[in-house]
């Protein structure tokens, strides 16, 4: 897909979130049963056995079917299933100043990205943007078009480690549960957020993915955080579906700090500024 | 290669910071050519693994990063001697300690052929149609089609610019053409222009041991290609890349720390 049209279009969805988002948080975002799911439905059990190879392999890209109306996606990681803050959590989170929800005010924002801080694991796999899987021998690999970032799933039966150093992208390991992949994954550090809204991740944050191939178009992906210094209880979000994009290469989008602040002082912070009257 | 990695990095900056000055005054010497005597070759178009350059650079006291050669520079064009006046490397006889403006002080993305040339390991994964490349410094991941598609017409610019490979015999030769000119071909400020095309060569000289040769055409930034020597690379079969990014917020706490104290300067000097 050509760099500067997929750029130019996440911009434009920014911009879009960052105009409506408030709004949007401002009323009662209740489930929306009107999720419009393209391909299948996400209760599958129905879905006619699909050969199910345990081939992840492709470029996957998010339904734009997010809760909130005028979100697209990012509900991967659903708010409306957020398990109550620990003490800790609760004070990381009064500290963040995100870009978008509630909680934004335009200019003081402190979201890692801004930094250019790299996207981890399960932030990454929540933003709308496209990923690609590859899987070879031992390894399953994903590449994710935001930041270049791209990460290791270990398949060659390893145990995740006792110790791990904490990193950005965590230590993982991967496994087939009959056609289901399951991802574990430990050793994060604390600096980045598990969405845009300020919703923190500890050190201790146990990531579980679980990747199901419901036909050959279809991706269906299901996030739970085990967060006990952050979260009170394990935070289960729902499927989220993704459609194989078989004509799509991932593009070169780096975060680059001087880009980043251009960005931030011609568009997004003119476009996030709270209509007059608003608070 | 966990922690390991940091700490070998922090030693090599250090030991370039103290020993510079000294290694560019002498005359380095060549010194690779020797392990390329007497190898076997059964070569089977496949160049997976880690590999991790020998650490024979041209200038005594400085490990590698000899596949882009100073030795081989050809003379500046106008543009590329002003793109080398304005630079401040962290490393050469033109390094102020403190007023650097290398890239990658502000964590831009490193590309090739600076990338390929730094003394970190890499790693080569073959899959259809596509040779991958994942460095450890900055992370950073690289695709080469092999699919017979050519090189794009008119490339965007960007860091690590549009890469296609294909064997000619018992050498993998990658070309690559689209980068932007916002990076360094070396650790010295040898500008990178938008004009340039990169080719790279590798070629496996036996299990153990990879050949890489780099050429760059770059008319805007110098007068004719610069074709540097062959470097040598070793496999690493019981190493991994690890997480290493760059992070702005680290690299300005690491500078202040230790790369600035390190580096300043002889009080003669």
């Amino acid at each position: 897909m050509n760099l500067a049209v997929r750029l130019a279009g996440s911009l434009g969805v920014l911009a879009t979130v960052l105009a409506i988002s408030s709004v949007v948080f401002a009323q009662d975002t209740k489930p929306a049963e009107n999720r419009s799911v393209p391909a299948v439905n996400s209760s599958t059990s129905s879905v006619p056995a699909p050969p199910l190879s345990h081939d992840l392999s492709g470029v996957w890209m998010q339904y734009p079917d997010g809760p909130a109306p005028g979100v697209p996606g990012m509900n991967a990681i659903d708010q409306r299933f957020r398990p109550p803050f620990t003490p800790w959590g609760q004070a990381r989170f009064d500290a963040a100043r995100p870009m978008q929800g509630p909680t934004a005010v335009a200019g003081q924002e402190n979201a890692p990205t801004l930094r250019c801080d790299p996207d981890g694991p399960p932030r990454v796999l929540n933003l709308p943007n496209p990923f690609e899987i590859i899987q070879i021998p031992g390894r399953v690999l994903m590449f994710f078009e935001l930041g270049h970032v791209w990460r290791t799933i270990w398949t060659d039966g390893r145990a995740l480690p006792k110790d791990p150093d904490p990193t950005w992208l965590g230590y993982s390991v991967g496994k087939w549960d009959g056609d289901t992949f399951v991802v574990d994954t430990i050793g994060f550090n604390d600096k980045l957020w598990v969405d845009v809204y300020g919703s923190p991740r500890s050190e201790k944050m146990h990531l579980t993915e679980r990747y199901r191939r419901l036909n050959h178009d279809t991706l269906e992906m299901q996030i739970t955080m085990d967060d006990p210094k952050a979260y009170t209880k394990v935070w289960v979000n729902p499927p989220k579906l993704h459609k194989l994009e078989p004509t799509w290469e991932i593009a070169e989008w780096f975060c680059v700090i001087e880009e980043e602040h251009a960005y931030s002082d011609t568009i997004r912070i003119p476009a996030g500024t709270p209509p007059t009257g608003k608070k | 290669m966990k922690g390991l990695c940091a700490l070998r990095w922090l030693a090599f900056v250090v030991a370039i910071l103290v020993l510079t000055p000294a290694a560019f005054a002498q005359t380095g010497a060549s010194s690779n050519a020797a392990k390329t005597q007497g190898l076997a070759t059964s070569l089977s178009h496949d160049l997976s693994g880690v590999w991790m350059q020998y650490p024979d650079g041209d200038v005594p006291g400085v490990p590698g990063m000899n596949a882009v050669s100073n030795r081989t520079r050809p003379p500046l064009t106008p543009w590329g001697q002003a793109k080398f006046d304005a630079a401040k490397p962290l490393v050469g006889p033109r390094a102020i300690p403190g007023e650097e403006n290398n890239p990658e002080l502000r964590c831009y993305p490193d590309g090739p052929p600076k990338l390929i040339n730094l003394p970190n390991p890499f790693e080569i994964v073959q899959i259809l149609g596509r040779v991958l490349m994942f460095f450890e410094l900055g992370h950073i991941w690289r695709e080469i089609w092999t699919d017979g598609r050519p090189l794009p017409k008119n490339p965007d610019p960007s860091y690590l610019g549009y890469s296609v490979g294909h064997w000619e015999g018992d050498t993998f030769v990658v070309d690559t053409v689209g980068f932007n000119d916002k990076l360094w071909d070396d650790s010295y400020g040898n500008p990178r222009s938008d004009q340039t095309h990169l080719i790279e060569r590798y070629r496996r000289l036996n299990h153990d041991t990879l050949e890489l040769q780099i050429t760059i055409d770059d008319p805007k930034a110098y007068t004719k290609p610069w074709v540097s020597p062959p470097k040598l690379h070793k496999l690493e079969p019981g190493w991994e890349i690890a997480e290493w990014f760059c992070v702005l917020d680290e690299d300005n706490a690491y500078d202040d720390a230790v790369r600035k104290p390190a580096g300043v300067a002889p009080a003669a000097k």
